[in-house]
């Protein structure tokens, strides 16, 4: 059985998010590239559903990313990947999630799977809206917000949840899964692991390998970003001191009344 | 794009209040346009909301109480999106920014050939020029985002980014055709385990709890009474999730969900980034918090400094006694 799982490289999540009021542009410098969070949940459910189904079972983990940061997979291999693919080329830069999901699926259909992972959202720009994208360009049924994965037969048992509770949904593989953060929290690299992925093989792939019929990049993309600006600053808050607790309700309450709240 | 199609969330019958929010400002948009505003709603109690949509402003409402709907992941819904954007023609799509919206419009996405703009809070027209807004990066920038010009756009909108008015009502409701019968992903069994309180995402007054209530208990004694007082929504920090306080449905943050109620009240949470990007973008925030350092305060219109214990029971009496249910 083969498993897919797609990790995407996204600046350090725990690093507060600036915009240079010049360039109007993301503060960069000094900020790791880190793989995005929510991909690590997806890489466990891949590596559990590969030790329960044993046998010749790979993980691959693909990426679409520029190629002077796909060093950053080496901590996904050290994880217990088995090996990396990577699609960069320069063209693709700009794309919007059109035309991110369409470059996408094009190399994910080269790579053969019977199941793709991918992680819930991304932490850099929370779209969405790429797993069901890439399902409906590959033909594959889609279930997204996985939280218990079983697999007999070649059908899938997937407990999701969802905005009020949990669905059981049953569905063939080929598929694709997204994983909920209830998962379980993804595995740290052992030694051995880091060791061993220094070996693991990272394959590039290029735009040209992929005989796309229409473009990507900014002039394949749907959607342009006109402009992008801090959002409107919140005015300097107050502080009331209320060792006294009907002094604190009622400093509350007042600032509920004068907003209209109450 | 010319004409307007809102996608009209529900489950099984149970109305979404932002469902009322896209049909009301489905119109404001259509009349830039020049087109017309339609919605469309199916499943199991499609009927009943088709009536409950009718008295806003919108021109057709397309219907179909098909039960496959439901006895399929969302892969129903989708093609009958599809149909109803062929049905209207040219158009921009509002679907809400929840966890079935965001599948559903990836999908639709491909289906349309159409761009597609996340979680928009306000839309710029000019001519048939889209632009949407919306806040990235956990709210640390704002985007005016354009969608090119094409036959199909879909936006998905967050939540109370508009209000909801029934007024101005005179569309006709229209049977949609029957879809396929059978998909590849059948969802056996469909459990509800909150108790029909209102969704996080969805509601006007948030109040949420972190480790300073110490335990699962204050969330029920304290925040739950103070949320009923004001018609919100319990939520919490992380560290009340990790520690099984509370299930993580109810997680705000950036592991978590994002909110944007007119009102923020958080009791006992420090406000560590991993939180704030989940929360800062709401209309007004209240804290309170023992340590008046801490970072929570930097964001919140009030803070105040003192027993959270003592200061939410007073704080919901006050409340009751202005709404004239004193005790």
């Amino acid at each position: 059985m083969k498993i897919v799982v797609t990790m995407k490289l996204v600046p350090d999540p725990n690093a507060e998010k600036k915009i240079d009021p010049q360039t109007k542009r993301l503060v960069r410098t000094g900020v790791e590239t880190v793989l995005n969070p929510y991909d690590e949940y997806a890489l466990e459910a891949g590596l559990q559903l590969k030790e329960r189904v044993g046998g010749d079972t790979r993980v691959t983990i693909f990426s679409m990313a520029p190629d002077a940061l796909k060093e950053t997979l080496r901590r996904a291999l050290a994880m217990g990947a088995d090996d990396a693919a990577v699609l960069s080329d320069p063209a693709l830069e700009g794309s919007d999630v059109w035309a991110t999901a369409y470059a996408m699926a094009h190399a994910l259909r080269r790579l053969e799977f019977d199941l793709l992972i991918v992680g819930g959202l991304t932490d850099d720009s929370s779209t969405g809206a790429v797993p069901g994208a890439l399902a409906e360009h590959l033909g594959l049924p889609c279930i997204t917000n996985a939280r218990k994965i079983e697999l007999a037969d070649r059908t899938l048992t997937i407990e999701r949840e969802t905005d009020v509770g949990y669905q059981t949904v049953r569905a063939p593989l080929p598929a694709l899964l997204t994983t909920a953060l209830t998962f379980g929290e993804p595995r740290y690299a052992s030694l051995k692991g880091i060791m061993g992925a220094k070996k693991k093989a990272i394959a590039s792939i290029g735009l040209a390998e992929l005989s796309l019929d229409s473009a990507v990049g900014s002039d394949g993309s749907k959607t342009e970003i006109e402009s992008f600006a801090p959002p409107a600053a919140r005015g300097q808050g107050k502080t009331v001191e209320a060792p006294d607790a009907a002094a604190g309700a009622s400093a509350i309450f007042d600032f509920l009344r004068e907003r209209k709240f109450v | 794009m010319k004409n307007v199609l809102v996608y009209a969330e529900h489950r099984q019958g149970a109305t979404r209040k932002v469902t009322f929010e896209l049909a009301t400002q489905a119109r404001t948009l259509a009349d830039s346009l020049g087109g017309k505003a339609c919605a469309v709603v199916v499943g199991s109690g499609a009927g009943a909301i088709a009536q409950q949509l009718a008295p806003y402003p919108l021109d057709a409402i397309y219907c179909n109480e098909d039960s496959q709907v439901d006895a399929f992941l969302l892969d129903p819904v989708v093609d009958y999106l599809e149909a109803a954007a062929s049905l209207v023609g040219a158009s921009l799509i509002l679907i809400p920014n929840t966890l079935s919206g965001r599948d559903i419009a990836g999908r639709l996405m491909v289906k349309l050939r159409a761009g597609i703009v996340a979680d928009v809070v306000d839309f710029e027209i000019a001519g048939e020029s889209v632009v949407c807004v919306s806040p990235k990066l956990g709210g640390a920038i704002t985007t005016r985002c354009a969608l090119r010009p094409g036959e199909f756009g879909i936006a998905t909108v967050r939540p109370n980014a508009f209000q909801a008015a029934a007024s101005g009502g005179t569309a006709k409701i229209e049977q949609l055709p029957t879809a396929r019968r059978s998909y590849a992903a059948a969802i056996d069994n469909d459990v509800e385990e909150g108790t029909g309180e209102l969704a996080l995402e969805e509601a006007p007054v948030v109040v949420a709890g972190g480790r300073g209530l110490g335990g699962p208990e204050p969330f029920e004694t304290l925040l739950k009474p103070l949320a009923r007082a004001l018609g919100g929504a319990v939520g919490a920090s992380r560290a009340a999730a990790d520690a099984g306080w509370v299930p993580y449905s109810l997680q705000i943050g950036q592991t978590g969900k994002t909110v944007t109620p007119n009102l923020y009240i958080a009791v006992g949470i420090s406000g560590a980034i991993q939180h704030k990007v989940g929360m800062r973008s709401s209309g007004a925030i209240v804290a309170i918090n023992k340590d008046g350092a801490a970072p929570i305060g930097e964001f919140s219109d009030l803070l105040v400094v003192g027993d959270a214990f003592r200061i939410v029971p007073e704080l919901t009496n006050l409340i009751e006694k202005a709404k004239g249910n004193a005790t």
